[in-house]
């Protein structure tokens, strides 16, 4: 055998190496029971080297999975020794440090042998339709209330289930047939995954550790080239956002210090708030998952997830900061502050590649949970809503849109189907966007009214304090408003909603680019 | 002689034509340059062709079938009508929030495609329908006259209807029609409860205002032809071909252009399905290849899959999302490749790389000798030995093999390969990435590719078709006759059909089956009637009455056939049952407590399909063997050996011949680089078994 493998072998194995992936992910998507998984690609299937290493990830997952799957591997490898692991194991946690930041995400990877010899591993992560604990709520202070904790454990031991840790998750759970349905889902996906790569190994007659490396030196190679075009230094940028309504001020704040070392990068979040007693805190997978989202979308967008796209890339906050937080750390609502990464990269790069980046957003996402109050109509309503993008030099923000996860909105008939209320508008909200020489893009504006019974509303609104800033010199976007009845109210709270009673949430306007020039002067 | 039939479809480049001699069955095929300032122009100059070769004359035409892409290039290079868009308050901005998701998160320069008609031109009055079809508030009169008086007086020349909950009740929605009619009348008028009368109102705001967009388009377009053709004296029938492979009158599809948008492309696979039941196939894997794009399509038990949603104007290539949705019945047919026109690069990883850019047809490939550099696909191929140099086009144009080898190596040459390695790495790349998204394409149905037949259409369809299926593991490879005019071949072996749809949301445990009940009748009776325009008696009708079913708190659902061929009334109980077996077929297990709901009721009646037996009504006079050989790669040594070269049409039904070999028509080449059995099948179809491998 040759030292290196030619690259046109490389390219076609590769490709079908990512095809067998996205067949499992397809797979995985049918039969999931939870809505975040089929709506909003809230998952991700992973394949990596017998190290851990990732070799290729399922194209279409929101930017949360980055780099998540090989680290909890190498858990798992700690936990139980790579000597012990057997075929048809099946190993799970959702422990938010080993896994994906919070507890309602499952991280489930199976050893996959080829002629008796262990070759890598088959994972997915994915969020769960329930993992007991109270409604996902910024309010849980502390990480016991979000739900059952499961550490790395072996769900089946060479095919046979464990029957004990079954019992203990179903009875934890509110809907125990469908948390332990996507269960099996991940282990039929791990399954056809093993299967088709051996099928494709067998045909392509390659060494996979050699092709691991392979890939990693490109993936890595690819990313030291975009940095080093990078001038070195240190850049630095602060965002806030709201914070919890005891909190200091009202506002947490990122401190972001992106240093370009050579075909080294290193982004520091020194400075930033401490952790909070809110389910806010986001652990170091996640931080590194957004703040690579952010960097790979402005150095490299076409890399693979591989593992070497990542390697160059280090990230570091303060232990017991927000970005770093301590356990017992509550973290079911870390999108709030993990959303705030890629503009704070952003508005660090800003100073060296100002036409590769764009200001920030008028996100983290917005949402709604209405809950009946009432017995004789049972319901839960969760609905996302976007807000204005960040401007970029070429480009205005785009206005009503996801970013920087991806997650779609409910059409109008399909929630005044799913609960008793009336949608008044989903309008644009124009002139929200800040302006500059390209404008934010606009908030939303979002109204209903309850047309029956009682309900609990759970309120997400963001950036009622702190609006989204402008890049160099531009204006920010419009702040967001939650109003009930007419009255300006804090989103932190529980509502409960009569009949009749109107809720409008408009969301944040993106921050504009570039200074207008003054008419005054 | 008896009667004869004419199918004509107008692509972008050629419009195709194919004569059918109804007692015998024997076709005839014409071609000419598409006139798109006059597109009535080339389909005179193919029928006029037609009846030449025959010597037929235009009275004895009894039908004309017609697919065209021209109303798909009309909205993708938006030049529709100015269109008013009339809507439930509250709604207005609902085409520019659309779903809020981006099609690709690592592309921070995304755009996305404008909404048809300006904000500007969009209208909102009071007046509210509920979830159930109760009203909530009744239409304001007043409101309504004022905005109409604006339409009526703003220069539109057609309107758009789009109110909530229009697809559970559409009272509000005519009520606005008539509104319309009053007082501007002879104003085309699109309701979103006729053209898509789905649950959702983004995806259908989307179709019925790119259906108000075109429609006086479709209408005039359609009406020129007609008076043409009855210049021509062709006083038969027009009928149109529609994405969902079948045909309607030239009336309905003037009034709902949004149903023709894929008629070309529906006909090349109803082609490729009437080849595979002539040959005793259920399972076949249409698979298209021409010069910019690449199709699959799975069709089992004679039926190919219907998607309900597709997208047109993707403002980025092969990337779904990013175009504008229209939700109409179309064949499911997926985009897996490039096409010849393929663009090979090295990327920033080191690695060759193929597509998604295109060279298209201007340059086009190195070898066109238009100026175009970069290796494509067809220089490889040509390089391959898998095109000839002389015949390309059925040698309408002349390939230049210097040029190909150039444009290869300057590429291969920074990888260090020479032309041919780089040749062969071109054509493996592209033919496994357009395997694996078939593959994935077939097991997201719920089958196994190693089952299909792949029958290959398009002119570098059969040059790459059995590459492809080798690495499918698909064994047998057909290639019908006439290929090249494939799209034809489908017109004339389609069905009349007619589609109705409902969306309600309800418990198959809890079930209103008077509204139920009254909603079929409704939905037979109109069904009936467009067919009856289409010649269909009403007892010959074939019917076929689908829900699409899921479990309570699931968002996807499961299509599944209730009663055909008659139209009945299924018993709820019988519903839940069938979707728990479909579910079962597709995830291996049924979900235990789970409550299933029906979301959308689908009805279709039409005529009973057929196979369609055609053959070549000319014979080619060359009977000889073989036409010496050709130097050709074999991938499975790996090295170029000379392979013989077969006439296709000079070869007598019944022989059987040895690959690895090529075979070359006027439209084509059959490439067999492995070594397989090669049958001239009395259908006139071409097969190829690819004979078993030991991995060697």
């Amino acid at each position: 055998m040759s030292n290196t493998i030619d690259p046109v072998t490389l390219e076609i194995i590769w490709t079908r190496l990512t095809t067998v992936v996205d067949e499992a992910a397809a797979t995985f998507v049918r039969t999931s029971f939870s809505t975040l998984v089929r709506d909003a690609n809230d998952f991700a299937v992973v394949l990596t080297d017998r190290q851990g290493r990732s070799i290729a990830q399922s194209t279409k997952s929101i930017p949360s999975f980055i780099s998540t799957m090989p680290r909890t591997v190498e858990h798992f490898i700690t936990e139980f020794g790579i000597e012990n692991m057997r075929e048809g194991d099946a190993y799970v946690t959702n422990d938010p440090w080993l896994g994906s930041g919070h507890l309602n995400d499952a991280s489930l990877a199976m050893p996959l042998f080829r002629n008796g010899e262990l070759i890598g591993f088959a994972g997915v992560v994915s969020h769960l339709p329930d993992i007991g604990g109270r409604l996902r709520n910024p309010g849980n202070k502390e990480i016991y209330e979000e739900g059952l904790r499961i550490p790395p454990m072996r769900l089946l031991n060479q095919d046979r289930a464990d029957d004990s840790l079954i019992r203990m998750i179903r009875a934890n759970v509110r809907v125990p047939d469908e948390t332990m349905g996507d269960f099996w889902a991940q282990i039929t996906c791990c399954r056809t995954l093993g299967e088709n790569l051996n099928v494709l190994l067998g045909e392509a007659k390659i060494d996979f550790d050699q092709f691991s490396d392979e890939i990693v030196r490109r993936t890595e190679g690819a990313m030291r080239n975009a940095i080093e075009e990078l001038p070195d230094g240190t850049y630095a940028y602060a965002i806030e956002n709201d914070g919890p309504a005891d909190f200091p001020g009202g506002t947490v704040r990122i401190e972001c210090a992106v240093t370009v070392d050579g075909d080294e990068l290193t982004v520091d979040y020194a400075g930033t708030s401490d952790q909070v007693d809110l389910a806010i805190n986001t652990v170091p997978t996640y931080t590194f998952a957004y703040t690579a989202y952010a960097l790979k979308a402005v150095l490299a967008p076409w890399l693979p997830n591989a593992e070497g796209s990542f390697l160059p890339l280090t990230v570091t906050a303060p232990e017991g900061c927000i970005l770093n937080p301590r356990r017992p750390a509550s973290t079911g609502s870390r999108a709030m502050m993990g959303h705030l990464l890629p503009p704070a990269v952003f508005g660090a790069l800003a100073q060296i590649v100002p036409d590769r980046v764009q200001a920030v957003p008028g996100s983290p996402v917005s949402s709604i949970q209405i809950a009946a109050r009432d017995m004789d109509r049972s319901y839960v309503l969760n609905a996302f809503i976007g807000a204005g993008q960040g401007a970029s030099r070429n480009k205005d923000g785009e206005s009503a849109i996801s970013f920087p996860s991806n997650l779609s909105n409910a059409t109008i008939e399909v929630l005044e189907t799913l609960a008793p209320i009336e949608v008044v508008r989903r309008e644009i909200r124009q002139g929200s966007g800040g302006a500059g020489t390209s404008r934010g893009g606009d908030g939303i504006s979002f109204e209903f009214t309850l047309r029956g019974g009682r309900a609990t509303g759970a309120f997400v609104v963001n950036r009622l304090r702190s609006a989204a800033a402008g890049l160099l010199g531009a204006g920010s976007g419009s702040r967001g408003r939650l109003v009930i009845n007419g009255e300006d109210k804090d989103p932190a709270d529980l509502y409960t909603l009569k009949e009749g009673d109107r809720v409008l949430i408009q969301t944040g306007g993106g921050g504009g680019y570039g200074a207008l020039e003054q008419s005054s002067s | 002689m008896g009667t004869f039939q004419i199918a004509v479809d107008i692509g972008g480049t050629f419009t195709d034509g194919v004569l059918l001699e109804e007692d015998d069955g024997a076709i005839y095929l014409a071609k000419a340059l598409t006139t798109p300032s006059d597109p009535g122009e080339g389909v005179a100059t193919v029928v006029a062709d037609l009846l030449a070769a025959t010597q037929r004359a235009t009275g004895e035409i009894r039908r004309v079938v017609h697919g065209t892409t021209l109303i798909t290039n009309t909205l993708v290079e938006r030049r529709g009508v100015r269109a008013a868009l009339l809507v439930t308050r509250g709604t207005e901005d609902c085409l520019d929030i659309r779903r809020e998701l981006r099609y690709d998160i690592y592309d921070l320069e995304a755009t996305y495609p404008q909404a048809l008609i300006d904000r500007g031109d969009r209208f909102s009055f009071g007046g509210r329908m509920g979830p159930a079809g109760q009203i909530w508030r009744p239409l304001d009169r007043a409101e309504l006259s004022d905005c109409v008086q604006r339409v009526c007086s703003g220069g539109f020349e057609a309107v758009a209807v789009c109110l909530l909950h229009a697809p559970v009740d559409d009272r509000h929605e005519q009520s606005v029609r008539r509104a319309i009619e009053e007082v501007c009348p002879g104003l085309p008028v699109s309701l979103s409860s006729e053209v898509a009368c789905e649950i959702g109102e983004y995806e259908r705001m989307s179709t019925v205002a790119a259906n108000a967009y075109v429609m006086p388009i479709a209408k005039s377009y359609l009406s020129t032809l007609e008076a043409r053709l009855d210049a021509l004296g062709a006083d038969g029938t027009l009928d149109i071909m529609s994405s969902n492979g079948a045909f309607t009158t030239a009336e309905l599809a003037a009034r709902c252009p949004m149903r023709i948008l894929e008629s070309g492309p529906a006909g090349g696979v109803l082609s490729a399905v009437n080849c595979g039941l002539e040959e005793g196939t259920d399972k076949v894997l249409a698979f298209d290849m021409g010069g910019t794009t690449a199709k699959a399509c799975v069709a089992v038990d004679g039926k190919a899959s219907l998607t309900h949603v597709f997208e047109f104007g993707r403002v980025k290539r092969f990337k779904r999302g990013s175009g504008l949705p229209v939700v109409a019945p179309s064949m499911d047919l997926i985009e897996i490749g490039a096409g010849g026109g393929s663009l090979a690069t090295i990327n920033a990883l080191g690695l060759l790389q193929v597509g998604p850019q295109s060279a298209g047809a201007e340059p086009g490939p190195a070898c066109y000798g238009q100026g175009g550099e970069a290796a494509t696909v067809t220089d490889a191929d040509l390089v391959l030995g898998y095109l000839d140099a002389k015949r390309f086009l059925g040698g309408r144009m002349q390939l230049d093999v210097p040029l190909a080898r150039e444009a290869l190596n300057a590429v291969g040459a920074r990888i260090g390969l020479d032309a041919e390695a780089t040749a062969w790495g071109i054509h493996d790349i592209v033919n496994e990435n357009m395997a694996g998204a078939a593959r994935t394409h077939i097991a997201e149905k719920g089958f196994d590719a190693r089952n299909f037949s792949l029958v290959a259409t398009g002119g570098a369809g059969p040059v790459h078709a059995v590459d492809v299926a080798r690495r499918l593991r698909i064994e047998r490879v057909l290639c019908p006759i006439a290929s090249g005019v494939g799209s034809c071949l489908g017109f004339l072996a389609a069905p009349a059909r007619s589609d109705r749809s409902w969306s309600k949301v309800e418990s198959l445990t809890s079930f209103n089956h008077g509204d139920f009940g009254t909603r079929l009748e409704e939905a037979g009776e109109s069904i009936s009637e467009d067919l009856a325009a289409c010649g269909l008696g009403k007892e010959d009708i074939l019917w076929r009455l689908s829900a699409e079913v899921r479990y309570l708190g699931q968002g996807n659902t499961v299509e599944v056939l209730v009663s055909s061929p008659a139209l009945t009334a299924p018993a709820p109980e019988c519903v839940a049952t069938l979707f728990e077996e479909e579910y079962a077929r597709l995830y291996h297990k049924t979900v235990p407590g789970g409550v299933p709901e029906a979301v959308t009721w689908r009805v279709s009646g039409s005529s009973k399909s057929e196979i369609k037996h055609f053959r070549l009504g000319m014979i080619a006079e060359d009977t000889s063997e073989s036409s010496g050989t050709r130097r050709l790669y074999r991938p499975d040594v790996k090295r170029f050996e000379d392979v013989p070269v077969y006439e296709r049409y000079a070869q007598p039904p019944g022989r059987v011949l040895d690959g690895p070999l090529v075979m070359v028509e006027p439209e084509s080449t059959l490439v067999v680089p492995y070594p397989a059995v090669v049958t001239l099948l009395g259908s006139g179809a071409v097969e190829v078994v690819l004979r078993g491998e030991d991995d060697g």
